[in-house]
Parts: C-alpha cells; sequence; structure tokens
C-alpha cells in the first residue's frame, strides 16, 4: 500500500502540486482512469494556507490537502470504486454516473456538472501503472514536503486529517507563542533571559532563553491557555497569559523592567 | 490507448532570458495538444556519473541537487498560457487608422481592430518604415525589445527588429535596456566595489559551499528569494534556504512585507518602510563607529576613504549623528532592534543574500542603500569566510561562469551564435538611442539629456558620458517597432507612455506578440507570434543552479492561427522592404544570412562550447540533450573575495584605486557638484524631483508608501492570464461584480482605521492615477504600508495622466522620474499613495463601455472586444 506523506515543515507554498494535478487532469481525458476535470473549479489536490501571528511575527504554513485518497469513500460506495491491489483509490467514472452524494459528502470529491460524475484524486493510476514511480503532485514537489511512500514506512507520529485517509502529515502546524522582550528604560533588548511556558496546571512545558534580538519563541505548542514566565537577575519577574485557543500568539515588544 | 505520449519534447521555459535559458522543461503531446508539462528528469538521458553528480556535505548534512529539474508554478502552468483565450491569432489592424488618411492616434487605446491577412499587414508595415526612413531619416524608427519575454535563440524575440535594421545598414533608435532589477547595484555599488556590470557581487563561484560552512546567519535583504528567482532559474533556491536552516544558519529577513521568503524561512522578519533601508544601514554603521566592533586593519589594508564615512555618520558633516533613535524615525525599526541587529552581526559571519527587486533597489535614489550594504559588509571584512553577497538568480549572468555560487558546470553551453536579435550589444546602439526609462518624454519629442547608455550589460565608466535627445541627425520619433508590448505595466510612469505613445507626431505603431495584453492594444497593427511550444529551436539551462545544459526544442505542437515567430516577421518585413528595391534589395538575404532554421540551430550548437566532436550534432539531434559535468575538484576553487581578503594588492578590485571606495574617487571626478549621488553615501530625504517620503508635503494627500515586488504569479507583465493561478487566493481576489481584482495587501490596523474591509475593491491613487484592487487585509505588511505586485494586465478604464486603470497596473502611477540627476534608471517602488473604496458599479455606470469589454472570468480579458468580427 502506497500513501503520500506530507512534512508542512518544508513546503513553501507554491502550488505546484495544486497546479500539477490540473495539468493533468484538466481537459485531458484519461478514461477508463478518469473523465476531464473542468478547467477551474475542483482541487483534487488543495494548496492550504494558515497566516500565523502578528507583524512583526508572522508566519504562514502550507499544506496539500488530497481529500479523495480516504477509505471512507471505499466503505461508503464500494460500488464506484475501481478495483485495484495497491488500494489507491479511483473513482470509476462510469459506475458512478450520477453520484453527486458522493460529491456533496466528501472533500476532495467534486461534482462535474457538465459530465454528470463526481470526481476527485486517482492517484495518478493511469500514470503508476504505466510507468510512472509517482503521483503528478510528488513528482512536482521541489523541496520534498509530499511524498509517495509505502505505508509501512509512515513515522509513527504521523497523523491524518481524517480515520481513513492515506494522506499522512509530519509536523502539522500547532500554535506558536514568541515576543521580544525589552527594557524600555535603556532602549534594549534583553538577551538571555530564562521563559518559562507553564500549563494551566502551572506544569512547566517548555522553557528557553531569549536570543541575541530579545526574542523567544515556542513552538508547536498546544491549543490551550498557558502562562508565560520570564525571569533574569535584575529584572522584576514577568508573567503573563496566553491562550492559543484561537490562534498563534505574538505577544509582541514585552516591557521589561529592571529592578529599582 | 497511451496515456503517457506520443511525443515528448523539451522547452526552456524561463520568461526573461536574452540567450541564456532556464527551467528545463519536458512537454508531453499526444493527438497535437500539449498534455503535460513536467519537470526534465535528467537521468533518463544521463547518469549521475556522466554528469559528475556533486554534494555538499556541511555540519554532519548533505544538500542533494537532485537530478529533476526544479521548476516553478510559473513554468508547470504553461498550457493556460499557450491555449490562452487572450492569444493573437492573426494580424489586425485598428479600425480608424488609414495608413494613406486618417491615422487618428488619439484613439490608439480604445479603438478596435479588424483582421487583415499577413500581406496587407506586412505591406503596410513595409511601406510606413520606407515612407519614415525617407522622410525623416532611420533614427525615426523607434525599435522596442525587452527581456520581458520569453527565453528564444534562433526563434528570435528579444529584438529581432534591431536586428533588421542593422543588416539593412540603416541601424535605428534603439530603446536601450536599463538595469530594471539591479538599479540601485548599478548606479550606486560599481562605484565602490566595482562588479562589473550590474553591480552586485560578481565573484560568487562557491559562495553556495562558503556559507553552509562558515556562515552564522544569512541576511535575506529586500529580496524573495521564493518567488523571483522563478522565473529565470527556479526553485533551488527554496531547497538551499530549507537546508541552511536545517544547518543552522540564521535567516534574517529585513524588508516591509513578509514577502514568501520570509513567510516560511525568516528566524527573525525585521520590517522596514519601504526605500528607508539606507536610515537603517547608517544607524548600524554609527553603532559599530562608536562602539569599535568594526574590522578597523582591514578598512585600512582594503579600502580608502574611510575617514569621509566617518566625518557623515558621526554628525561632522551636518550637525546629525546617525544614531539608531535618527534611524527609528525615518525607517520604522525600533533602536533597540537596530542595535541588536548591529551586534549581533558583529560577534557572527554574515552573508547577505539578494534575488533581484525588492522595494531596497528600485527606489528613488537606489543607489544609496546599494552602496550602503557594500559598507557593512567591508566594515565585517568583505570576503573573509562566510562574509560575501550571496545571489539567488542569474547563475550566468550574462555569460560570466564566476556568477554561479553552486558547484560549476565544465561548459556553460552558449547558444550566441544563433541568437537572431539584439538587445544588448554596444554595435547596435550607435548614438540614437534612448534609455528605456526616458522613452515617453522621446515619443513625444522633448529635449533632454543624460548620462550613459543606461544598458544594464555596460561597465561603470560608461555612465560618466553625456547624451542628449534628439541626437544631431535624429529628427523625432514618428514610429515604433515593439517586440515587447509591456512598457506601461513594467515601467515607470506607464499612464505618460499611455499619452506618448497617442500623440500625433507618432505615425506609425507596429506591435508583435502572442496575447493581446498592455501596449498591445495601442499599436495601429498588431502581428501574431507563436508561443514556445510552436516554435523549433534550441536553448539552454544554466541558471538552475544544478548542472548546465544543452537541449533541442523541437515544435511540441502547430502555430497558433497564423501565428509567426518573432524572427520570420523581421524576415517577412525585410521581404515587403525588398518590393521597394534601392537599398531595400537583397534585404531578406541579409537577414537570414541564407540560413534556415535547422542551419541556425546547428551553427548555435556548433558554437555552443562543447567538444562537438565527442558529442557531434547528429548525436544531439538523437539524443536532443547534452548535460554538462560539474568541473572536477570543484571544491578547491577559491570562494567568492577569499583572494581579495588574503591578498587586495595581488587581487585588486575593478574600482579606480582596487579597493572598496568608502568615498568614490570616479564620482568626486566626475559629479562634483551631484547632491544626490554623492562621493559618499547617504541619506537623501527628497529633491526638486522626487517627494516620496512620508515626511514629504505630498504624505498628507497620499499618506502610505506603496511596496510592489517583482510578482509571485507572474513574471513582470507574463502569465497574468493563466487560469490556475488566478484561482490562488493571492493572486486574485473576486470583486462583487465579478471581475478579478489584483490584491492590495494592507495592516489590520490601517484597514481598521480607513474603515476598510477584506474583499472591499479600492484605488490607489496619487497625482497621477488610479489603479483598482482587492483589499486584502493581512498581518503580512507592516503598518503606514500597501502592497501590490506589480505587472497586472492593465485594463485601462481612463487613459494618460490622473487615468484610471482596472487590471491593477500600478506601473502605471509610478513616479515618472529618474533614479536622480544623474541616473536614468527607473522607480517602480517605495512612492507615495492614498488609498479609498471604490464603488465597482458607480464607476460601471460611469464608465459601461469599459467596464463592459469582454471578459472571461476565468482567464481575464480576451480579445472579443478589442477585434471587430465580420
Amino acid at each position: 500500500m502506497k500513501a503520500f506523506l506530507v512534512n508542512p515543515d518544508v513546503c513553501n507554498g507554491c502550488h505546484n502540486c495544486q497546479i500539477v494535478c490540473k495539468d493533468e487532469h484538466c481537459g485531458n481525458d484519461w478514461s477508463p482512469y478518469a473523465k476531464p476535470q473542468p478547467d477551474t473549479g475542483q482541487f483534487w489536490c488543495k494548496l492550504e494556507e494558515r497566516v500565523r501571528g502578528t507583524v512583526p511575527l508572522t508566519r504562514i504554513s502550507y499544506w496539500p490537502v488530497i481529500g479523495a485518497q480516504d477509505e471512507a469513500l471505499r466503505e461508503y460506495a464500494p460500488e464506484i470504486l475501481q478495483d485495484r491491489e495497491d488500494g489507491i483509490i479511483v473513482i470509476d467514472p462510469e459506475k458512478a454516473a450520477g453520484r453527486k452524494d458522493v460529491a456533496d459528502k466528501f472533500e476532495g470529491v467534486y461534482w462535474n456538472e457538465r459530465l454528470q460524475i463526481p470526481q476527485g484524486c486517482t492517484g495518478c493510476a493511469h500514470l503508476l501503472d504505466n510507468g510512472w514511480s509517482v503521483p503528478r503532485c510528488v513528482d512536482a514537489c521541489m523541496t520534498d514536503a509530499l511524498l509517495w511512500v509505502d505505508e509501512a514506512d509512515i513515522p509513527e507520529n504521523a497523523e491524518k486529517l481524517s480515520e481513513g485517509s492515506h494522506v499522512y502529515y509530519v509536523n502539522f502546524p500547532k500554535r506558536f507563542i514568541g515576543a521580544t522582550v525589552v527594557d524600555y528604560a535603556a532602549d534594549e533588548v534583553v538577551i538571555g533571559a530564562r521563559v518559562m511556558l507553564k500549563d494551566a496546571q502551572g506544569a512547566v512545558v517548555a522553557q528557553t532563553e531569549t536570543d541575541d534580538f530579545g526574542d523567544f519563541i515556542f513552538k508547536q505548542v498546544d491549543a490551550a491557555s498557558f502562562t508565560v514566565e520570564i525571569a533574569k537577575d535584575g529584572y522584576e519577574l514577568q508573567s503573563i497569559a496566553v491562550d492559543t485557543h484561537d490562534a498563534d500568539v505574538n505577544l509582541n515588544y514585552v516591557d521589561f523592567k529592571a529592578v529599582a | 490507448m497511451s496515456f503517457i505520449a506520443d511525443k515528448s519534447v523539451y522547452k526552456s521555459l524561463g520568461f526573461c532570458g536574452v540567450g541564456d535559458g532556464a527551467n528545463l522543461a519536458t512537454i508531453d503531446v499526444k493527438d497535437g495538444k500539449v498534455v503535460r508539462v513536467r519537470p526534465t528528469h535528467l537521468d533518463e538521458v544521463w547518469s549521475k556519473e556522466q554528469v559528475n553528480y556533486w554534494t555538499l556535505e556541511a555540519r554532519g548534512s548533505t544538500f542533494e541537487p537532485g537530478m529533476k529539474t526544479l521548476l516553478p508554478p510559473l513554468a508547470l502552468t504553461y498550457k493556460n498560457r499557450e491555449y490562452s483565450k487572450n492569444r493573437v491569432p492573426y494580424p489586425l489592424i485598428r479600425v480608424d487608422f488609414d495608413p494613406n488618411g486618417e491615422r487618428n492616434p488619439q484613439n490608439r487605446g480604445k479603438s478596435k481592430y479588424r483582421r487583415i491577412s499577413w500581406d496587407e499587414a506586412l505591406d503596410i508595415c513595409a511601406a510606413e518604415i520606407k515612407r519614415i526612413q525617407e522622410t525623416y531619416g532611420p533614427a525615426s524608427i523607434l525599435c522596442q525589445a525587452d527581456g520581458h519575454a520569453e527565453t528564444k535563440s534562433a526563434a528570435g524575440t528579444h529584438g529581432t527588429n534591431v536586428t533588421m535594421f542593422q543588416r539593412l545598414g540603416s541601424g535605428c533608435t534603439v530603446q536601450a535596456r536599463n538595469a530594471d532589477s539591479w538599479e540601485g547595484w548599478y548606479w550606486g555599488a560599481k562605484h565602490v566595489w566595482g562588479m562589473d556590470p550590474v553591480g552586485e557581487q560578481t565573484s560568487l563561484t562557491n559562495v553556495f559551499k562558503d556559507i553552509s560552512e562558515n556562515s552564522d546567519a544569512v541576511l535575506l535583504w529586500g529580496c524573495d528569494c521564493e518567488t523571483t528567482p522563478w522565473g529565470w532559474g527556479g526553485q533551488i533556491s527554496s531547497r538551499s534556504l530549507y537546508w541552511w536552516k536545517e544547518i543552522g544558519i540564521k535567516q534574517i529577513c529585513i524588508c516591509p512585507d513578509l514577502n514568501y521568503t520570509a513567510a516560511v524561512h525568516a528566524d527573525k522578519w525585521i520590517p522596514v518602510l519601504p526605500n528607508t533601508d539606507a536610515a537603517l544601514q547608517l544607524a548600524i554603521i554609527y553603532t559599530w563607529m562608536t562602539e569599535g566592533t568594526y574590522d578597523r586593519d582591514y578598512i585600512d589594508t582594503h579600502s580608502i576613504g574611510f575617514d569621509w564615512l566617518e566625518y557623515y555618520v558621526l554628525g561632522r558633516e551636518d550637525g546629525i549623528p546617525k544614531t539608531p533613535k535618527w534611524a527609528e524615525e525615518k525607517c520604522g525599526v525600533p533602536s533597540f532592534t537596530i542595535k541588536a541587529l548591529a551586534r549581533y552581526w558583529a560577534k557572527s559571519r554574515i552573508s547577505i543574500g539578494h534575488g533581484n527587486g525588492g522595494g531596497m533597489i528600485r527606489s528613488v535614489f537606489s543607489h544609496e542603500p546599494a552602496r550602503l550594504e557594500v559598507y557593512l559588509l567591508a566594515m565585517q571584512a568583505l570576503g573573509r569566510p562566510g562574509c560575501n553577497q550571496f545571489k539567488f538568480l542569474e547563475k550566468a549572468l550574462f555569460y560570466d561562469p564566476r556568477t554561479n555560487p553552486y558547484p560549476r558546470s565544465q561548459v556553460m553551453p552558449n547558444t550566441q551564435a544563433c541568437y537572431v536579435s539584439m538587445l544588448l550589444d554596444a554595435e547596435a546602439m550607435g548614438t540614437n538611442f534612448v534609455p528605456k526609462t526616458l522613452i515617453p518624454q522621446a515619443v513625444e519629442n522633448k529635449t533632454f539629456d543624460w548620462y550613459g547608455h543606461t544598458v544594464c550589460a555596460f561597465p561603470a565608466h560608461d555612465q560618466f558620458v553625456h547624451y542628449q535627445f534628439p541626437g544631431p541627425e535624429n529628427k523625432g520619433i514618428h514610429m515604433i517597432w515593439s517586440d515587447a508590448p509591456c512598457w506601461q505595466t513594467c515601467w515607470n510612469g506607464g499612464f505618460l507612455f499611455q499619452d506618448a505613445v497617442r500623440n500625433p507626431d507618432l505615425e506609425f505603431y507596429m506591435v508583435q506578440h502572442a496575447w493581446m495584453e498592455n501596449d498591445t492594444v495601442f499599436a495601429d497593427i498588431i502581428l501574431p507570434v507563436t508561443s514556445k511550444m510552436e516554435e523549433y529551436d534550441i536553448d539552454n539551462d544554466v541558471e538552475s543552479g544544478q548542472f548546465c545544459s544543452l537541449y533541442l526544442e523541437e515544435p511540441a505542437i502547430e502555430p497558433y492561427v497564423e501565428a509567426r515567430t518573432d524572427f520570420q516577421i523581421a524576415i517577412d518585413v525585410a521581404e515587403h522592404l525588398e518590393k521597394f528595391g534601392g537599398v531595400y534589395e537583397g534585404l531578406k538575404a541579409k537577414v537570414t544570412q541564407n540560413r534556415t532554421t535547422e542551419d541556425w540551430i546547428r551553427e548555435g550548437f556548433m558554437h555552443s562550447g562543447i567538444n562537438t566532436e565527442e558529442f557531434t550534432w547528429e548525436d544531439f539531434k538523437e539524443k536532443k540533450l547534452w548535460v554538462s559535468p560539474t568541473v572536477e575538484n570543484w571544491q578547491d576553487e577559491p570562494a567568492g573575495l577569499i583572494n581579495f581578503y588574503e591578498d587586495p594588492e595581488r587581487y585588486p578590485l575593478e574600482t579606480p584605486s582596487g579597493k572598496i571606495e568608502f568615498y568614490s574617487t570616479a564620482l568626486a571626478e566626475q559629479f562634483p557638484d551631484d547632491t544626490e549621488r554623492g562621493p559618499v553615501a547617504h541619506w537623501v530625504e527628497e529633491t526638486d524631483v522626487h517627494h516620496e517620503r512620508i515626511t514629504s508635503d505630498r504624505a498628507e494627500k497620499y499618506p502610505f508608501l506603496l511596496m510592489s515586488n517583482h510578482p509571485r504569479w507572474r513574471v513582470h507583465a507574463q502569465h497574468d492570464d493563466c487560469i490556475w493561478l488566478r484561482e490562488i487566493s493571492t493572486c486574485k481576489m473576486k470583486g462583487p461584480d465579478g471581475y478579478a481584482y489584483e490584491p492590495i495587501w494592507i495592516n489590520p490596523a490601517d484597514a481598521k482605521r480607513l474603515g476598510l474591509k477584506h474583499g472591499d475593491i479600492a484605488a490607489l491613487y496619487n497625482e497621477r492615477g488610479r489603479v483598482l484592487g482587492g483589499v486584502y487585509v493581512t498581518e503580512r505588511i507592516m503598518p503606514g504600508v500597501l502592497y501590490q505586485d506589480h505587472g497586472a494586465r492593465a485594463d485601462t478604464i481612463v487613459h494618460g495622466a490622473g487615468g484610471l486603470d482596472r487590471g491593477g497596473a500600478n506601473n502605471l502611477i509610478a513616479p515618472n522620474g529618474i533614479i536622480s540627476k544623474n541616473c536614468a534608471g527607473e522607480v517602480t517602488n517605495g512612492f507615495l499613495a492614498g488609498i479609498e473604496k471604490v464603488d465597482v458599479f458607480e464607476l460601471a455606470e460611469q464608465y459601461p463601455e469599459q467596464f463592459n469589454r469582454a471578459y472571461d472570468p476565468d482567464c481575464g480579458l480576451i480579445p472579443d472586444s478589442w477585434i471587430v468580427k465580420e
């Protein structure tokens, strides 16, 4: 069994995967594997982006979503899928004719109004069966953010966006908390301050020090309530409540006062 | 049936090459149609052993260039460009243009076109050329050519028109191609450290290795390596930056916008107001000077004139010390961050990376930040291991092998022998040329003067020669022949260009182009050009940073309707001129040099620099692809400027003194009274011509600085019709009228203050005009700054100065003036603008005809509104 392995940490947002999926399927008829995708509007491979934080701690995470490669489809409508030994989900354009319910039910499966069929990622089965070693989207990824691997080789810590998906993610973005610590009275950033991240129970979940720019950042923290404590000899202890339930948090410039 | 292809061909899908190709792609063709554009796997033809596959090891990790070409989305979406609904199908004539009667020049940009035959069109073009040459002289024909187009060799583009006039022996007036993406380096940095021709560090051999091994950090200053290199050299930059991150090299992005590099790579983003980098740089210098944290010994042995800089920075010259607090007000970076950056830099090994463009290098007085950057590098011992300037594109700048920072290929295959166009040749310039930045003034036949050819490939001393327009033999411009119809969307003050080409002195205006876009719809005659897919050619990939290659570009498909190659059009015009006999006799043979396309391609191959005895023309025809091996022991070649660092006397720079010139002796001698570009770089607040600071009077009416990078989803003005790019949310925003507007980024705080909401349609405006866009509220832009990509396809509602454009082509409202008094470079970034919400339905009522132009929701404007059907 093959599967997609996505690493958003090295996804630069170029959209190559999304574009070559269209290059392969828009206007090209690969029957019996797939009928042409409409010129626009369908995203069998869709690049998502999340703009995170605020100026000057804004960053972006990108990751492709390939919705149709999901066992839930097989469970819901096995009769519309092609029989394949490699486990790739291929909606048969003939068997699936008229099945708008499939498109309505699944993200990543689209209804083709003109052809009256549901359509989605085929794993480029027509290419894999004819000498290609990877689907188009994987071939077009220039940073190895999207790989085609044996399902047995998927790292243990990988996550999936849905239970039955054959698309796995490592380093899927969680939340970050960051700031620049400044002694405004001295007009200087504070370097080497100890910063602790405590959870709602007061347990330390991470700690770090401010760098040469007075910056600290906690990456990949959960969506939860925290307290950030900043300490340094000669400075008043700073304690700041942080809530990452809705979004990443940039505490921006934290005024860190020297002891009088 | 075949699920792969009937045949596959190679194509260069770089979009700005002047004989230097990039982005080698494999095109799969089936049933006469392009079915697929994909990366080329070099190892399908050449083994790793054959190409002497290189890897780089540093800090316990290995960088792999891979054997697959690293194509950008702009190449992979080429089918959209090929099958665009916006192609020019056949020759067209403006309906109210009568060469024997009323020409109605005032209607250019407004009137429609009707189909004519190739013969009719060429007859008119030839007759006009003859008439203008006889009436006014050959210098009255202005040829516009440019690199902002597809990369071709024997098929032409980039100046086949100039070639034709050269072969005729008459010449013409040539549009001199300025250093558009290098302006500050070209006009400023060259006078500090040499580095002809463009002023960025030329000695880049093994700098990738040097940084990987020795640098603590790279400053990505005003550049977007995740965007700008795409059209020229693919995505090796992205792989490099991810790898540098993995091996612990800090990446600090200094730019007003969270560009696509900062978005995914920045360890630290320092937002700086557009075109105020000079203040930030001066304050870093001040910090080093006052804290004694620069390399004084190096300054003594490697430079001249440092005391002049001290005199200025410490405030002895003007009473103003250039302190971090002084800088903070100007550049928007907190003084504590400036000091932190200065101190971190002083104790680290830092290189600065560039990808051309950006707000730092294309604005007013851009020579100052460019010079100051070299000062900064010099003060921390430029050339020392880990301390160089690095470039993320142009790995074969004008075929100079030193410009590739990655392991060098043995051969950089060259297609110059079959490059049938003329763009950067001194020979073609003669004395009749006009800097591209001053074209509107020339077309309006104004009298003006300037210094230098201004051509990007010319050396520093060329900037000291004085020229004027019109020249002694020139009776003004009366005709334009353009193969690069994107002046208004790529250069400065585009609304003035629209006025200029509508003036009655311009009697004839012909454009050859593949797409009905931008300047094209101002022409009197439009000739359709083939695309890459339709042509037979030869090209190279020397810009990828992986392995240099040379390949045969067989036609993938038949030409679109009646399209012909750029070179064929020049030949056809020559053939029609021959009918007049006399000086035109035998012109076609002079242009073709009696060679067929195949002959030209063979000529290109035979002189490419590869060993054609080992790999013959027949081998090339069969294999179609040649890949150069990497040089043996490449890792032993001295990195960057290490030789200069170690022995400046033996390895001098190209400056008059051979050293880094904090005080430029040449500028002091040539321009003793220049207060805008003096011998030592300064902060220049404003001048009589330019009031583009937030402190300027104009800022009361136009309070924002507009930032405009090389676009993410275009190469300058190319690709705006690509339907798969236009679906991306940062590419276009659908307005309430269904029109896809070009996004304008605004910080949430500014948007809130002005009552603007995400998705509103707004006008960017100043006294030069208005351009529309979709309001894109985002934390990707600092307060006080607006951002809009440049190069959106013009869709002009009201023409000329003070006009209105719906497409979002913000070059139309860029400053009309040049960089500074003696520097005729462009200003297309970091200028003042206001923003206000507009009601598109009200505008549509006011301008019903323009708002009802034929429009395809996927690809934008289509020719139907321009072509009268018979």
